[in-house]
């Protein structure tokens, strides 16, 4: 884009930082990465407190060799694969509109 | 030489030639410094994201995680679940802004946020001891693997492992790597895919259950060279022939062991009988049932050593030097999401296939439980359950070549990384002085991993990782998230970050460790160097307060409004 050092003035950015537009987007961002990353961090640290101090019901044995302990370590990895898909799916359907209206309110402005 | 050996070893040239081959086709089109450090920018979704995967999966991962799950069951889950989830971190809070902030290292990143020298030197600093420290186990895994399928000494694979990642980062840079890693990734997953459909058939055959009260038992007359000093627990009596010296005391001839504790010095020979049980390395789970529930072993302090590793892993994924520069091989915002969601789907199926072989590896390969070089296991089952023949033969050859191409990946993605900074921070210079930066960058680390005694991967690794946790991820996510970081904050946050795990690392590799939880965190420094280094850079950055940068809005600014913005400028392009 050439014309990205014109717009690399302080002027843009004052004006971008105070828009309410912006302030949006930021707001969509964090009430995403926020309470995802408690949720996740809390289901990741439930596994390591069952294990220590609920060991009974890790054992219970669901199938043949595997026990609940098994099965919770490895929906361990699915979750992670669940949460960067979700977040893939909410930034291309709401951070990127957002971004996109005030780029064309900047383009308008100039 | 024997055959298996052989085709071992024609297996591990093949992937270096056909490393070199991939690696010189990138050259013809690698052009200017900016192809060489970030690839110019331009790597579809697939390959990069098979170059990410490619690269993340070392060595630790292809050979470490199968000989944790052998030993630890489990417990070892912690592992690779940390490590998809450092992933997850990454993506989430760092990811995108860094790739905005046009910065495309750490030094890079903290300059342009705070602008102090003083701190882009310690910066430099880390990136060096990180990126050579993580070298040391991919090296020395090299070494591993070439001893354990042929009768080559370890050192010539420590040296031809070197020799190969310079000559491929030095043909073509990151361009070409990506492709080379692509390729690496799809070779390293073939090669755990194919002999685990083959055993998981001769499991299901097989009447064995890993349901018991009782420990594993030898699947042949086995004798086993013990190497390092090992204690041993054994949980059920087991009659052996003993050559060498057990519990202090010189021991040949037929032995009965009670159950018990037996220390067994270095260059012990013990032969077992087919049907006996396979007594345990001490602190590990003794028996097959013990070994399938989590939390089940013997050693103390379980539970910080697991939330240790847990920080280390989910914190440390993101201050890999390897790791972040490839965020900048994509073209935009939009195409790094793309590319995230394809590698988590590389990097989970690939430690669901490692975990499996692990388990298997235990019906098949017991004796490494005795000798604790658990980390062999990967390269051992095939020929343990095919038995000795070509069908055998051939598989541990694909094996061997995925190992290869794990050390190999890992390697030169950390040589590539580590050049980049030795070449703006320490050379600043032409592209002649790239290639003479990757040369150093890869000469160093050879002398440490050549002298030092190999450590399990399950613990060098996550060392690595902890150091990396201490410094670069409080810098990144405070100065992504947080506007009053200072540069004197930060730069006292890494210096006790780094200078505590620092001194664990130093112990670890050159010190008898005391036992009791001084020697739990020493060996796994991250629970208490992480908020340490958190703690310092918040509190001495409020102490400071009249140092927040005068520009700090707009810095923040384009690190958070989306790239198509028009905002961010990349720092090696001319226009910028």
């Amino acid at each position: 884009m050439s014309t990205t050092g014109e717009r690399s003035t302080g002027t843009v950015y004052e004006q971008v930082q105070a828009s309410p537009e912006f302030a949006d987007l930021r707001r969509r961002l964090r009430r995403f990465v926020f309470p995802m990353s408690v949720a996740f961090l809390a289901w990741y640290l439930a596994y390591v407190l069952l294990a220590s101090y609920a060991p009974g019901f890790m054992a219970i044995k669901v199938l043949g060799n595997i026990n609940i302990g098994l099965i919770i370590g490895l929906l361990q990895f699915v979750s992670t694969f669940a949460i960067t898909t979700i977040y893939v799916r909410y930034a291309n359907k709401h951070l990127d509109p957002a971004a996109e209206k005030i780029r064309q309110q900047i383009e308008g402005a100039e | 030489m024997s055959t298996p050996a052989l085709v071992a070893l024609v297996a591990i040239a093949l992937v270096g030639i056909a490393s070199a081959v991939i690696g010189s086709v990138g050259v013809r089109v690698a052009r200017s410094t900016s192809d060489f450090l970030v690839a110019s920018r331009t790597v579809g979704t697939v390959s990069n994201a098979g170059a990410i995967s490619g690269e993340y999966l070392s060595a630790a991962s292809f050979l470490g995680i199968a000989g944790l799950i052998l030993r630890e069951g489990a417990d070892a889950l912690w592992y690779p679940i940390a490590f998809a989830a450092g992933y997850l971190a990454l993506v989430l809070f760092v990811a995108a802004p860094l790739r905005r902030s046009g910065a495309y290292t750490v030094p890079d990143f903290a300059e342009a946020r705070l602008s102090s020298p003083a701190l882009r030197r310690a910066c430099t600093t880390c990136v060096l001891v990180i990126g050579w420290l993580y070298l040391l186990p991919q090296l020395q895994g090299a070494g591993l693997a070439l001893t354990t399928l042929t009768t080559l000494p370890a050192w010539s694979g420590v040296a031809a492992a070197g020799v190969i990642v310079v000559l491929t980062v030095i043909g073509g840079g990151m361009r070409s790597i990506t492709f080379v890693q692509a390729f690496q990734y799809w070779l390293k997953f073939t090669a755990l895919a194919v002999p685990a459909v083959v055993v998981l058939g001769f499991f299901l055959s097989d009447a064995r259950t890993f349901d018991r009260a009782a420990p594993p038992n030898f699947t042949a007359d086995t004798t086993v060279q013990v190497r390092t000093p090992v204690v041993l627990e054994v949980a059920e009596r087991v009659r052996l022939q003993v050559d060498g010296e057990v519990n202090g005391r010189p021991a040949h001839g037929r032995v009965t062991w009670e159950p018990g504790r037996y220390e067994v010095a270095a260059d012990t020979s013990l032969g077992f009988v087919i049907g006996s049980a396979v007594p345990t390395v001490v602190g590990a789970p003794a028996t097959d049932r013990a070994w399938l529930e989590p939390m089940s072993g013997s050693a103390p302090h379980q539970l910080l050593e697991i939330y240790s590793i847990l920080v280390a892993g989910f914190l440390g994924t993101m201050g890999m030097p390897h790791v972040l520069v490839r965020f900048y091989t994509n073209p935009d915002g939009r195409a790094a999401r793309r590319t995230t969601v394809v590698v988590l789907a590389m990097i989970g199926s690939f430690y669901m296939l490692v975990t499996f072989m692990g388990a298997l590896s235990r019906l098949y390969t017991p004796q490494l439980l005795v000798s604790g070089q658990t980390d062999a296991a990967v390269l051992l089952v095939p020929t343990a359950v095919l038995g000795d023949g070509w069908a055998g033969w051939l598989l541990g050859g694909l094996v061997a070549a995925g190992a290869a191409a794990a050390f190999l990946a890992t390697s030169s993605g950390l040589v590539v990384s580590l050049a980049g900074v030795v070449f703006t921070d320490l050379l600043r210079g032409r592209l002649r002085d790239f290639r003479l930066a990757a040369l150093v960058s890869a000469i160093v680390p050879l002398p440490l991993a050549l002298s030092v005694t190999r450590l399990d991967f399950a613990l060098t690794v996550p060392l690595v990782f902890a150091v990396a946790a201490s410094t670069f991820c409080p810098l990144l996510v405070l100065g992504i998230w947080w506007r009053g970081l200072t540069a004197s904050g930060a730069l006292a946050g890494v210096l006790v970050g780094g200078g505590l795990s620092g001194l664990a690392v130093c112990l670890t590799l050159f010190a008898t460790v005391p036992s009791g939880w001084v020697g739990v965190l020493l060996h796994r420094p991250a629970a208490l160097t992480v908020p340490a280094a958190f703690l310092t850079m918040v509190v001495v950055s409020m102490l400071t307060r009249a140092q927040i940068p005068p520009g700090v809005d707009g810095t923040l600014l384009r690190l958070h409004a989306p790239e198509r913005l028009g905002l961010s400028h990349d720092r090696l392009d001319p226009q910028a």
